[in-house]
């Protein structure tokens, strides 16, 4: 992988090297891993909003100075180890479900994109639809303006429920770092009111959301071209073939999410190994 | 030749908007989702409340996509927002 997250926290002894199913990147340990001259945070001060804080500035000067906003973009995207972004990955239900059964605990909360797109509030159970992971859901008390809604503590069946059910509704799950490699969360995102989405999407900032371990491919023998693939798409690779009359998905634009796949009736499009396809081996 | 993209520009009167979390109505109508809107003020250990005036702010997050609707000009009951387009 390009990035740092395979090269450096990954191991071969867990889900195939796969970084985020390293139990060490959902440790406590990692939880407390603080930088020298660190100060105890308060509100503003965590990675998530420093990270967004810095994407704010850089995509300011799109307006301001076009050709520095192209720089600062690729100079962000080439950055390994201690890249000052989040980092987020695309995962498919499968792995979002393996994530539940290493961490401990999950949680459902409010997204946090939403509240600040859509200002949409979320307040219980049948209203959150984030998923805080790991030891530092147990202190969600302190900081009630992040967490607004309150969390819900899930048993490892009910996060998995939880998880399905917004996998159903056709939500992307999007894993997400707080501060190194520690996993803090998985979010279940779509266009636009996903910011990392839409960051990648609309500016190319491609840190806060990679692309994941798959890739998805049609099986023309088995596709009937009924459609329902299309609509569960959040990344426009999905299109319907009116020649063919099947559909048909860009394999460059596709993020290997895998809503297409657990939607198909007749297991027509199947998830490829990302690095089984040589042009997409080093596209994350 | 190319020429330098053009953007509307998205003017908010923060003394007319006041309580934008709660009336939200910009931010659910844009088509684009143009608008962002964050806590100013946040007390640790308390939650904002979204009906208390100045607490929260709106801001234009990604101006270029507005396609000047103007739907969310004439969805604010401050009238608190003017688009202008260059």
């Amino acid at each position: 992988m390009t990035f740092w997250v395979d090269e450096a926290y990954g191991d071969p002894n867990y889900g195939n090297g796969k970084w985020f199913l390293n139990p060490k990147n959902h440790s406590r340990q990692m939880y407390k891993i603080r930088k020298p001259g660190y100060k105890p945070a308060a509100y503003g001060s965590d990675p998530e909003s420093q990270s967004g804080r810095t994407i704010n500035e850089i995509l300011e000067t799109r307006y301001t100075d076009p050709e520095k906003f192209k720089t600062l973009i690729a100079e962000a995207n080439a950055m390994k180890g201690d890249s000052p972004f989040q980092i987020g990955q695309v995962i498919t239900l499968e792995e979002a479900h393996q994530v539940c059964e290493l961490t401990y605990p999950v949680t459902a909360m409010s997204c946090i994109c939403r509240i600040h797109t859509r200002a949409q509030e979320e307040r219980n159970e049948h209203e959150y639809s984030c998923t805080g992971l790991g030891v530092g859901m147990l202190k969600w008390e302190r900081w009630p303006e992040r967490y607004k809604g309150g969390v819900k503590f899930l048993t490892v069946q009910q996060a998995k429920d939880w998880l399905t059910k917004w996998d159903k509704k056709g939500m992307v799950h999007i894993l997400m770092t707080f501060g190194g490699s520690y996993v803090g969360g998985i979010c279940n995102c779509d266009y636009p009111d996903c910011g990392a989405i839409r960051n990648r999407i609309d500016y190319g900032v491609e840190t806060g959301c990679l692309k994941s371990h798959y890739v998805a491919k049609v099986n023309y023998d088995l596709c009937n071209g009924c459609g329902i693939c299309v609509q569960r798409c959040q990344f426009g690779a999905i299109k319907f073939e009116v020649t063919r009359d099947k559909t048909n998905i860009d394999m460059l634009r596709c993020y290997g999410c895998g809503l297409c796949h657990t939607a198909c009736p007749r297991q027509a499009i199947e998830l490829v190994e990302r690095e089984s396809i040589p042009a997409l081996r080093e596209v994350w | 030749m190319t020429t330098a993209p053009v953007y509307p520009v998205i003017e908010i009167d923060h003394t007319k908007c006041t309580t934008p979390f709660d009336c939200k109505k910009c931010l659910q109508i844009c088509p684009q989702a143009v608008f962002g809107v964050h806590a100013v003020k946040v007390d640790r250990g308390v939650e904002t409340n979204p009906k208390e005036p100045g607490v929260y702010q709106l801001a234009v997050r990604y101006r270029d996509k507005c396609t000047v609707c103007n739907d969310c000009v004439n969805v604010c009951p401050t009238n608190a927002l003017k688009i202008t387009y260059p």
